[in-house]
């Protein structure tokens, strides 16, 4: 016993990491403040070369990058000098910074600073610094706040995606026949991708002179199967496109957590003498809450950048009907050529989103705890 | 040109008798051998003409890439004139174009093979959409990364492209190699330079022509209820937009031939820009008065007119046209007008460019290929003068201006190959074989994208040798020879960031055509936006190049 005791000891025994002595801490602080102010320094003289407040700078953005690596470098040589051992250790951080750093801190600063920029690719004086204007111009777009309006329709659309999904995957977690041949059938719209979508049903099935749903629908009497044509004709008619290529996705989700959830729990409430609809609703829906919270945000984050059906079906119209943001953000960008107020307009989009989505996962942990 | 000087020249329109004439007559000095050399010249190229003409032949079908090879094969006379054969080994380049229709760049990839394999060099491919063109062009030259030699680009961009010095300059053999004078007078300088000099070789003359369905306007029963819905006027063709706006309200709930008719066709979504054209062309005879050049701005202040009476008037008019027009009519930009509609039987009045009138003879795609009339777009009869702020109705009758929309396409060589003496003359070679004076010819005969723009491509027995009927040519060819030429004709601003514009504009217009703000209010709202636009861009240099495009 003592024995073994001793041998977890020794498992669990942590070796105190050896101090870097004092000359070499000084070393490592100096080059960390040297890399540090080298890198700052950079990045000023740049962003006054570009708001045009110096003549001095550099044609482009590469310096940036060159002195970004440099105080990369230096910052991990200066801890391994500074902290010893432990900064060894640091160390097999560093890959994981790079690319923190390179793909999402970076690129962040970088929209914030296009952002504040007048840039429209036609102008001959080019990208002009212009502050919180483009903030501004925002408040007063109509294009915008009306793009944002209908995002709220669709976002509160997918809890009507849910519900279908979660109707398929309890019919295709039931034996009923030929349930793998449903299940494939059933997510086949999945695997379409949304051009291909906008094509088959927007410019096909859905065409007003020959498209079998407007002729199935004058058969019935409708007059003028017009999809697109009013304003709430055509938003539903967007958002069954896409509900039809993203409800195979929840639902699958959803048969995978229905699969994994105990059979017992179930049978205990039939045997309690619950019946269909008081076991779904009691037991099933309430212990598939963390499932269908991750799917819905998952779903949302998706619903938000909506854009693709869009674009191929009706541009936004009839009147800015169906615009989304991100169709709205991609005009901007695309027919307008206004970088600036394109990256604007996502900046502050992608900071709703982060709110939107932190709430909503606040909400969900308190109501889960609530519930199961 | 005086109206009444138009006017006589108009009267001496071709027709079989006068070309005939004039056929005998240098048939004549050929036989005498009085134009020695040269008449062998010419009858070789007349003979390549009628030869390629025929490849695959009017109404035998569309075109494949098999017919552009052949084309491109057979007009590589010039390029063996100036070039040695693999003198380009080695060679590669990139080619910026459009693939809208299926056409545009894939016909330039069939004729272009021949070139590749007599001179050697290679060619990569940057084929988009239309509504990706704009974009893609601007991002590539603010961000300096061109990554293309050789551009097909429209003039209305030439103010960005050329005026950043990206262009290359037209060497002087190639402007002898194209026969650069042989260009319609609208098309010649200012258009195709920049600062005085030559960048573009033109493959495209652009103005939009008014289609009309023959066959609808001779129509006896219609002719019959026109009359008896109480109108006094003959039923015929309109002339006017007065007259379009009566027909395309009469026409709503008719039948022909036992189908739904309607007249007027608008386009009311979106195109990437390239949708405000419709828009002008109902505007311009309203809004383009014979003593001013200027129609979508004030010229001297780049104050924009889109927010005045004439513009107002064509929105409304749209707005009153749209309950007799097809249903989902909303949702429909001009590549659904052109080709899903009006080449397919819907509609019987449409503004477009000259494609049309190739493909409804030349295509499989048309359903109406008989059955097609052409004429300058509509007139008006008033016209608003911006000056005096009053309609005018002008002494010599309605007005019209014909909208030279978009100035064609052209074929540019970009500066990057200028350090490169080889790679500039491949560029510049290549160039100039899409331009030849004989493959143009082919281009406008067959659907191509492109439409007549040279004063050689106004023969008009070369056009029924190819197989066109000469009635339906004469039409189609004069209702383009009397825009480019037209007095009054209002021309594309050749200014930077033109199409951003247009598609602030169009954005507005969606709303205004949906019913969410009314015309005047949309219109001022554009204005608006438009002002911003200019004040972005700069506005000095904005009036300077508009002045220069108008030739003020």
């Amino acid at each position: 016993m003592q024995n073994s005791v001793s041998v977890s000891d020794d498992l669990h025994h942590q070796p105190a990491a050896k101090r870097a002595p004092g000359s070499r801490k000084a070393a490592g602080r100096a080059l960390v403040l040297l890399a540090s102010l080298g890198f700052a320094l950079v990045v000023l003289i740049q962003v006054l070369h570009t708001t045009g407040a110096t003549g001095a700078g550099f044609s482009d953005w590469r310096p940036i990058l060159i002195a970004y690596l440099v105080w990369a470098v230096a910052f991990g040589v200066g801890r391994v000098l500074t902290r010893g051992e432990r900064g060894q250790r640091a160390l097999f951080l560093l890959p994981a910074v790079f690319f923190t750093v390179a793909v999402v801190i970076f690129p962040t600063i970088f929209g914030i600073y296009i952002a504040s920029l007048d840039w429209n690719l036609s102008s001959i004086e080019g990208p002009r610094f212009s502050g919180f204007d483009n903030l501004r111009g925002m408040l007063n777009d109509t294009y915008y706040w009306n793009a944002l309006g209908n995002m709220v329709f669709y976002t509160v659309a997918v809890l009507g995606e849910y519900a279908i999904a979660f109707g398929l995957a309890l019919l295709l977690s039931a034996e009923i026949r030929a349930r793998k041949f449903f299940r494939v059938v059933f997510l086949l719209p999945m695997m379409l991708s949304p051009v291909a979508v906008s094509w088959m049903i927007g410019k096909s099935l859905l065409e007003y002179r020959f498209g079998p749903a407007a002729t199935l629908a004058r058969y019935l009497g409708w007059d003028n199967p017009a999809f697109f044509a009013s304003p709430w004709m055509a938003r539903f008619s967007i958002q069954a496109m896409d509900a039809w290529v993203s409800i195979p996705f929840i639902m699958i989700i959803l048969l995978a957590g229905l699969q994994a959830m105990p059979k017992e729990v179930q049978e205990a409430a039939k045997v309690d003498g619950a019946n269909g609809w008081q076991s779904f609703w009691h037991v099933t829906f309430p212990i598939m809450l963390p499932v269908s919270i991750t799917v819905l945000i998952i779903r949302i984050i998706f619903k938000l950048k909506l854009a693709d059906i869009v674009i191929n079906v009706t541009a936004g119209g009839p009147g800015g009907a169906t615009d989304t943001v991100s169709s709205f953000i991609y005009r901007v960008y695309r027919d307008r050529s206004n970088v600036g107020y394109g990256t604007a307009l996502a900046m502050v989009y992608l900071l709703l989103i982060i709110v939107l989505l932190t709430l909503m996962l606040r909400l969900s942990k308190r109501w889960t705890q609530k519930v199961v | 040109m005086k109206q009444q000087d138009y006017d006589w020249l108009s009267a001496l329109h071709a027709n079989r008798r006068t070309v005939l004439k004039g056929a005998a007559s240098a048939a004549a000095l050929g036989a005498s051998g009085a134009l020695g050399t040269f008449s062998e010249i010419a009858l070789a190229q007349n003979n390549l003409r009628a030869q390629i003409g025929q490849i695959p032949g009017v109404g035998k079908g569309a075109p494949t890439d098999a017919d552009w090879q052949k084309v491109g094969e057979l007009c590589l006379g010039p390029t063996k004139a100036s070039i040695k054969e693999g003198e380009f080994k080695g060679v590669e380049l990139s080619f910026m174009g459009l693939n809208n229709q299926n056409l545009h760049n894939l016909l330039f990839r069939g004729f272009l093979k021949p070139w590749e394999a007599y001179t050697g060099a290679k060619i990569s491919w940057i084929d988009l959409a239309q509504a990706d063109y704009n974009p893609r062009l601007q991002q590539a030259i603010a961000t300096g990364t061109v990554d293309f030699d050789i551009l097909e680009m429209g003039a209305p961009f030439e103010g960005d492209v050329c005026g950043k010095g990206l262009a290359s300059e037209m060497p002087d053999w190639v402007k002898k190699q194209i026969d650069i004078d042989d260009y319609v007078d609208y098309l010649k300088p200012p258009v195709g330079t920049w600062n005085g000099k030559t960048y573009r070789v033109t493959i495209d003359g652009d103005c939009h022509n008014f289609n009309y369905r023959t066959d609808v306007f001779s129509d006896p029963a219609l002719a019959k209820a026109w009359k008896d819905a109480g109108n006094a006027s003959e039923w015929g063709v309109p002339k006017t937009w007065q007259q379009v706006q009566a027909v395309t309200k009469f026409l709503k709930g008719q039948k022909f031939k036992g189908q739904n008719v309607y007249g007027y066709l608008d386009a009311p979504k979106p195109w990437g820009g390239f949708g405000f054209y419709f828009l002008g062309s109902r505007a311009t005879a309203y809004a383009k008065h014979p003593d001013d050049k200027a129609w979508l701005f004030d010229v001297d202040t780049m104050k924009p007119r889109i927010n005045n009476p004439a513009w107002v008037r064509a929105i409304q008019d749209v707005i009153d046209a749209l309950p007799s027009e097809p249903a989902d009519q909303l949702n429909a930009d001009p590549n659904t007008t052109g080709f899903q509609q009006f080449l397919a039987g819907i509609g019987s009045m449409i503004p477009w460019w000259g494609d049309i009138g190739q493909v409804a003879k030349a295509s499989d795609t048309s359903v109406i290929g008989d059955t097609v009339g052409f004429d300058i777009l509509p007139g008006s009869d008033d016209v608003y003068n911006s000056k005096t702020g009053k309609w005018e109705k002008l002494p010599s009758g309605p007005n019209h201006a014909p909208n030279c929309a978009y100035l064609g396409w052209g074929i540019y060589v970009m500066a990057r190959v200028n350090g490169d003496e080889k790679k500039h003359k491949a560029a510049w070679s290549a160039a100039a074989h899409l331009g030849g004076k004989d493959l143009s010819f082919w281009m406008v005969l067959y659907p191509s994208g492109f439409q007549a723009h040279r004063t050689s491509h106004f023969q008009y027995d070369e056009w029924v040798a190819a197989g066109y009927d000469r009635k339906y040519i004469t039409s189609y060819l004069n209702s383009q020879i009397g825009s480019y030429n037209h007095p009054n004709r209002a021309v594309e601003p050749r200014i930077p960031g033109i199409f951003q514009y247009y598609s602030i504009a169009e954005d507005e217009l969606t709303k205004i055509f949906a019913g969410k703000v009314d015309p005047q209010t949309g219109a001022n709202n554009i204005a608006a936006a438009w002002e911003k636009l200019t004040d972005q861009i700069g506005r000095e240099r904005q009036i300077g190049l508009y002045k220069a495009s108008l030739g003020v």
